[in-house]
């Protein structure tokens, strides 16, 4: 009895230890703070907020540091960053970029390829969503997300040229390279047969959003460089695109050029497609920190202490007349706190001749490793507003009626010569609105520094110098170089190292 | 003294013989009785033995001796001997025919194998052990200003290295085990206290450890599957002993004192350099920030029992103050071990219970990096109105210079932990040798993390117009186990068998908010909603769930044949919900052998040779949940008909291969007795692979959805010597010494696949002015750790730098002549600890050194130059270069040997007589000093090896970037403790 009674226990127990296995050998992850394919896109909000993950790489691509936005302006003669003593070296990453001297490794570079492809693929995954929801509307959805993607292409094209083209979502195999023609011509047939899908509509539930307007406006900017991507001019069909933007009426230029560029500009007449900032809900325009010195914080009641370091060039400073409005885009000379008081900089360098009030000299030292603090103009144009955090609020313009009037002058000119007056009338409006007299006669040396001076950092300062045949040009701190190789920035090291069927871009 | 401090650790193999013996005793009841009674002591110092088991020989009638040494049993009338046996001493046989009363005194054995081993859910005697696991018992322990289990071990056992550089007393110890294995969630040894698996090294206070038992090689830890890659510490608490009752007291206060920090300029010095302000003070800004840090700890514990019931309760109070300002903690742990025997003796319950409260002042130690840098001409603080608004503290509007004492002064940063450690096991022998367990356990911890800086404060959280932030996590961890083990004899041959089930799960959440903008400091971080932020949208808020769950068969098998040959085989099935779909099941075997030869054959002066040896596999599992899916996540807004809305996308690629890393490790290892037991010691040597590690692996996007994925694709290599000795050079009734060393020899610890890429750089030197400054070159087939920079050739003329023109391209200091210019991880250590008795006193010491490793000094990376001196005050070595006019740039001037020996810590104890007071069974005084002298050629703050990169309060960081000596490293300290144990 005994005997059967130990038994009895050990076979229950036996029994239990098995259940018990069988039971607990579920091994599946439960997620509970984060969203998976399995329990995601349920509800029309939830695709919606899908299209806005194409949208939301805009955001690291203007006006922030370190990548797309970084690239086009301190490799240009608009902005450069000096290795301010102990700060700013960084392993001299933005010394070689402004000397045209930059290696595949740069992080710049990376972090523009990067986001700049997320944006594409985004795009590809939510097209790919949308069309096999085929539901109604879903056509127009995936028109404007061809485009926002040929938006994403057209960089990739103009930085690093021949990128691989991928256009469907599910790939699995790493992509080789495709030539720079191969995605001009891409970018080209996917914005021309999108184009009449999209809505004409600027404005109210459409802005931030490509639209009809936006798509001429890149094409109007793919034709004008369509001679640098693929040997071949294409200046009257960059007329026919800048015209349907004019004819429309749609927009028009602003009375006060800094409306454009305002902590609350989504009102301008003459911003056609912008990347939406905004302090709360869409953060990464901090272009205040990256320029302003540490005690410009003063000036402008900042909540937070800026880097000190981009600076522009003396010799573009100095390329506006003395009452070209467009001058203000500049802090120059004394600063003052915003109670009146001068601003001091306790950490002036005994050789800085202005001591420690602080004051932007136009003339930089040297570039490196001592330029003095205090040295070099800082940006101003998008407006800074009392109490501005690192995020601020001014939407940043990728494309604007102004640089549209200005690119149909150009085809103008270069189709009929300088004389042009119809060219000629254009540029003087984009002119007088500065503030200044009219041109009686333009050349093609004043197109660019008038271009120069309307454009400033709006990220074409690159595309206009290698347009005009300068960009191997010696200009301050930068030596001449290699104004073909360098034309086209090295793909990055990392994605070559990621992906074996990429080639490196000739020269590098 | 010795066996009483021994006395606790030999209770878990106690607790098993009273079982048996329990058995034993229901089955004889039935005959005739007479009675017997007598003292047992130590037949060295006199001492009564608590806990001896009495057993009659031939029969199964026993009792334990009570705390005087006295016992009481009723023997059957034929019986003429008693056995009295007691671990750690000879075992007595005594003819009591005749006879009433019968005492005895044991003699000590000279030998120490008879001592017990915890292994993977079992014990084994010290000689039938056939991996590498190493016992610290209580009467080895480290003594002095101890807060922290680890600290009792450090230095004592070969291949194990515990490091915390600096002294901040709420920064957790980093420990390895024979190089880093895995750069998975596991770097550090899982923790096992009293069988429960996972535990937090924090739930155990140091004065309720009896013994660590390390696994250190996988032959043993395979039975411990994914998470045992870094071998296993298992921690056995004291209990409580039968028929002995017992208070104990132990309390200590420590006054600790600043030791080291990087020596900077005084004032005159740094105003003999051109260029720099004179603010017209002389501060000391190290000593500003600094305090004499008294720390004090008590505890008190009872324990006894009968022979079905024993317990002990133990209640730890620790007021720890650091030496920096704002720094420390206050913490209460109480702890309750509880056994009870039922059945007849078959069925025993254990329920440990223990609780720690901790109230931490974090401080910040961002004010170790300015009060090193600040000018020291600058008063702290300044009646002049323009400091007002900095609530008088100088500041000066600088980039990256913040004053130190107003950073510590008006800000507020505080953590508040509750740990709970709960566990509820029982075993039952259904028929002898036949045993079923089963083990319940829970452990929570809550952390509750609060900050608020103030509204007049610069530097951290400035400008936001005060700013006040408060986190919380809890972590729960549950574990259910239930095994078999049975356990007989086949003539000569032993034979063991083990088989169970375990499951854990994981669950974690968190919820945080910060937000500032505040009207006044009254509220500090006590009332979020007053912050304007919240009202603004620049308030944020976070939370975060997750849970895992692991799940496995485990097996043993043990063979003993003629107490001679040893074999072990272990066998884990384990699977974990952090694998992919595809891979959610790994298998990890050991298997080890152990001959004793000194049985097979005489050695002239050997008294005890074994050898062993064995093949393991143990794992490591992915570092995070849901590495393995595909998930979408919240990417800012976009502007959508006229408003903000979410944007999702995907943030991580897919896995479904994901699996665990495999840990191969091969072993073998020398266990040797000579010179009469004098002279004993261990060696051991150890070759490991660790394959398909598991690395953010780059890839291209697209086709992938995010940049990163993780991958198994890391190959990991070790191989090491370690050599442990013990030597009683002196062992008189009046005086002995003992002698033992510890030490490692870290062969090899390669990277020999990381990522397929060949090389790549990691970690950067940082603001101001140096981000893209790699400081380490992962390069594979290399060992981890290559510390990569320029070669410092010296300083021109002209005062700018010379560096090698390594690639000989005629243009120097480009990246391309960056080279390997240092080794990161050390790779000899040495432990040497002595014991000295003299009558009553006793002198202990242990001098720990490490070697081989180099340092990155970031201090002088990033301000030994003249030029950053407009701002900065600098390290003294600045006057090496006081002509270089170049801008700070990093190489290997700054990078500096780390090699360090180190008096850990010293000790002198006297044993008070109590023989006369009959209340008191114990007395012992003792004084400590911590830390009092390092040599070393390092001139940074500690050179103690950095094992990991930026690692938080946890000492988790990144541990492919060690070598780097950052600039918050909390300010060594060097203490003194006055201590008593008091045993009534």
């Amino acid at each position: 009895m005994q005997k059967i009674l130990k038994h009895g226990k050990i076979f229950i127990l036996s029994f239990l230890m098995l259940g018990v296995y069988n039971s607990c050998t579920d091994l599946d992850e439960e997620v509970f703070d984060r969203v998976t394919a399995d329990n995601f896109f349920q509800s029309d909000e939830e695709f919606i907020s899908a299209l806005g993950g194409a949208y939301s790489a805009l955001g690291n691509n203007w006006g922030g540091h370190n990548g797309t936005w970084s690239t086009q302006e301190v490799s240009s003669d608009e902005f450069m960053v000096p290795q301010r003593g102990q700060d700013w070296f960084d392993g001299g990453i933005w010394l070689r970029c402004h000397r045209h001297e930059w290696t595949p490794t740069e992080p710049w570079l990376n972090n523009s390829w990067n986001s700049l492809f997320s944006g594409v693929n985004a795009c590809n995954r939510v097209i790919d969503q949308f069309s096999a929801l085929n539901v109604e509307g879903s056509d127009a959805f995936i028109a404007e997300l061809k485009v926002l993607r040929a938006l994403f292409y057209f960089n990739l094209m103009d930085i690093f040229g021949n990128v691989p083209l991928v256009t469907s979502f599910d790939v699995t195999e790493p992509p080789g390279n495709s030539s720079r023609q191969e995605v001009y011509n891409f970018i080209e047939s996917e914005v021309t047969a999108n184009i009449n899908q999209l809505t004409d509509q600027n404005g109210g539930a459409a802005y931030g959003r490509i639209n009809k307007w936006t798509a001429h406006a890149m094409l109007t900017r793919l034709y004008l460089n369509a001679e640098v991507y693929t040997g071949t001019a294409r200046w009257s069909d960059v007329i026919t695109q800048a015209d349907a933007i004019i004819n429309s009426g749609t927009f028009s230029l602003e009375g006060n050029y800094f409306a454009n560029f305002n902590a609350d500009n989504s009102g301008s007449a003459e911003n056609i497609f912008v990347k939406v900032y905004d302090r709360v809900f869409s953060g990464g325009f901090n272009i205040p920190a990256m320029t302003l010195h540490y005690n410009s914080q003063f000036t402008f009641d900042l909540t937070f202490q800026p880097w000190n370091g981009y600076c522009s060039l003396q010799e573009f400073y100095e390329s506006y007349a003395d009452d070209d409005v467009r001058r203000q885009s500049f802090l120059a000379g004394p600063q003052f706190a915003s109670d009146g008081s001068r601003v001091i900089d306790n950490g002036a360098e005994e050789a800085d001749p202005d001591g420690p009030e602080l004051t932007f000299t136009p003339e930089i030292n040297e570039h490196f490793p001592n330029a003095l603090r205090q040295a070099g103009v800082r940006a101003v144009k998008f407006q800074y507003t009392p109490g501005a955090t690192q995020n601020l609020d001014n939407d940043f313009p990728i494309y604007r009626y102004g640089d549209v009037i200005l690119a149909k002058a150009e085809a103008l000119m270069r189709l009929n010569g300088e004389g042009d007056g119809e060219a000629l009338a254009l540029v003087n409006q984009i002119h007088e609105r500065a503030g200044l007299a009219s041109y009686a006669s333009i050349t093609f040396d004043e197109l660019l520094a008038e271009r120069g001076r309307e454009m400033f950092m709006e990220a074409v300062r690159r595309q206009d110098l290698i347009r005009f045949g300068k960009w191997g040009d010696e200009w301050d701190f930068k030596p001449a170089s290699d104004g073909e190789v360098r034309k086209l920035f090295p793909i990055p090291t990392p994605q070559l190292d990621a992906n074996k069927n990429l080639v490196q871009n000739p020269g590098y | 003294m010795r066996m009483k401090l021994n006395y606790y650790c030999k209770q878990v193999s106690l607790r098993i013989s009273t079982v048996l013996m329990g058995i034993l005793l229901m089955s004889t009841m039935a005959l005739a009785q007479r009675s017997v009674t007598g003292t047992v002591t130590d037949a060295g110092s006199g001492d009564a033995i608590p806990g001896v088991a009495v057993l009659i020989k031939g029969t199964t009638v026993g009792a334990y001796t009570d705390e005087n040494g006295q016992y009481s049993l009723s023997a059957p009338s034929e019986a003429t001997v008693l056995v009295f046996s007691y671990y750690g001493y000879e075992t007595m046989e005594k003819d009591i025919s005749g006879l009433d009363v019968v005492d005895a005194a044991l003699a000590e054995s000279v030998g120490t194998l008879d001592e017990v081993v915890v292994t993977g859910y079992t014990t084994q005697r010290e000689e039938e052990k056939t991996s590498a696991i190493v016992s610290v018992r209580s009467d080895d322990f480290n003594q002095g200003n101890i807060n922290n289990p680890a600290q009792l071990i450090q230095g004592k056992v070969a291949g194990v290295t515990i490091s915390r550089p600096g002294g901040n007393p709420n920064q957790e110890f980093n420990i390895r085990l024979r190089g880093l294995g895995t750069i998975g969630a596991n770097r550090s040894p899982l923790v096992i206290i009293d069988g429960v698996l996972n535990a937090d090294i924090n739930t155990v206070d140091p004065n309720d450890i009896a013994s660590f038992d390390i696994l250190k090689d996988a032959s043993a830890a395979a039975i411990y599957g994914t998470q045992a890659a870094s071998g296993v510490i298992i921690i056995t608490t004291k209990k409580g002993v039968p028929g002995s009752t017992s208070v104990d007291y132990n309390g200590f206060v420590t006054i600790d004192y600043i030791d080291q920090t990087t020596e900077v300029l005084g004032r005159d010095e740094f105003l003999s350099f051109p260029g720099t302000q004179d603010f017209g003070s002389d501060t000391d800004w190290i000593g500003e920030l600094t305090r004499t840090g008294n720390t004090q700890v008590h505890n008190v514990s009872m324990s006894g029992g009968s022979n079905s019931t024993t317990y002990r309760a133990s209640v730890n109070f620790r007021d720890v103050e650091g030496i920096a300002l704002k720094t420390g903690f206050e913490q209460l742990n109480g702890r309750l071990n509880l056994q009870q025997k039922a059945i007849n003796d078959k069925l025993t319950i254990n329920l440990n219970i223990t609780t720690t409260l901790r109230n931490s002042e974090l401080g910040n130690n961002g004010a170790f990096r300015y009060a090193t840098i600040y000018n020291p001409t600058a008063p702290v603080r300044s009646d002049a109105p323009e400091f007002e608004r900095w609530g008088g503290y100088f500041q000066q509007d600088l980039f990256d210079f913040f004053n130190p004492v107003a950073l510590l002064e008006q800000n507020t940063n505080e953590g508040n932990f509750t740990r709970v450690l709960g566990d509820v096991n029982a075993k039952f022998e259904v028929v002898p040798g036949l045993i079923l367990s089963g083990r319940y356990s829970q452990q929570r911890t809550n952390e509750i993390f609060a900050n608020y800086t103030s509204k007049q404060s610069r530097g951290t959280g400035a400008d936001r117009n005060g700013l006040a932030s408060r986190n919380t996590n809890q972590f729960v961890n549950q574990l259910a186990e239930i095994s078999v083990s049975y356990e007989t004899e086949f003539g000569d041959l032993d034979f063991s068998v083990l088989g169970g089930y375990s499951y854990q799960q994981f669950d974690n959440e968190g919820f945080g908010a910060q937000g500032g903008d505040f009207l006044t400091d009254a509220f500090s971080f006590n009332n979020l909603s007053a912050g304007a932020d919240f009202n603004n949208g620049l308030g944020s808020i976070f939370s975060y769930a997750n849970r895992n769950k692991l799940i496995a068969g485990f097996g043993r098998v043990e063979l003993g044949y003629q107490d001679t040959y040893y074999l072990s085989a272990v066998v884990r099935q384990e699977g974990s919900t952090r694998f992919g779909e595809d891979n959610k099941w790994g298998t990890f075997p050991g298997f080890s052998a152990g001959i004793i030869l000194s049985n097979l054959f005489e050695v002239p002066g050997i008294d005890y040779l074994k050898i062993r040896g064995g093949y393991g596999e143990t794992g490591a599992q992915p570092a995070a949940s849901y590495l393995s899916l595909f998930t979408l996540a919240p990417g800012g807004n976009f502007f959508f008909n006229g408003a903000f809305t979410p944007a999702y996308g995907p943030n991580q690629n897919p896995n479904p291969d994901l699996r665990w890393e495999t840990k191969q490790d091969v072993s073998i290892g020398l266990d040797f007795n000579m010179l009469n037991y004098r002279l004993n010691g261990s060696i051991d040597y150890f070759n490991t692979t660790t394959v398909d590690a598991i690395l953010p692996l780059n890839v291209p996007v697209p086709p992938n959805q995010a940049p990163i994925t993780f991958t198994n694709i890391g190959e990991i290599s070790q191989s090491g010597l370690e050599i442990s000795l013990g030597y009683k050079i002196f062992d008189n009734a009046n005086f002995s010494w003992e002698s033992s060393v510890a030490f490692t020899y870290l062969i090899d610890n390669t990277l020999d696949v990381f990522n397929g890429e060949g090389t790549v750089f990691r970690s950067n030197l940082g603001s101001p002015g140096q981000n893209g400054t790699p400081l380490l070159l992962i390069e594979e087939g290399k060992p981890i750790g290559q510390l990569y920079g320029l070669v410092f050739e010296g300083i021109a003329a002209d005062g700018t730098w010379i560096h090698k023109d390594s690639d000989g391209d005629g243009t120097p200091g480009e990246d391309e002549d960056r080279e390997v210019i240092g080794q990161a991880l050390n790779d000899w250590q040495l432990g040497w600890n002595n014991t000295f008795r003299f009558g009553d006193f006793d002198v202990n010491f242990l001098l720990r050194g490490v070697f081989g490793h180099d340092l990155i000094n970031t201090f002088r990376a990033f301000y030994e130059a003249p030029s950053s001196m407009t701002t900065y005050n600098a390290p003294a070595t600045v006057t090496d270069v006081r002509n270089l006019t170049d801008a700070p740039i990093f190489s290997s001037y700054h990078v500096e040997d780390g090699d360090f020996i180190k008096l850990d810590n010293i000790t002198f104890g006297y044993t008070v007589p109590v023989d006369g007071i009959d209340w008191m069974k114990r007395l012992r005084v003792y004084v400590t000093g911590q830390n009092l002298f390092t040599i070393t050629d390092y001139s940074g703050v500690d050179p103690e090896v950095r094992l990991e990169d930026n690692p938080n309060n946890a000492g988790i960081g990144d541990p492919l970037a060690p070598g780097i000596d950052r600039r918050n490293t909390y300010f060594r300290q060097a203490g003194v403790t006055f201590g008593v144990n008091l045993g009534l």
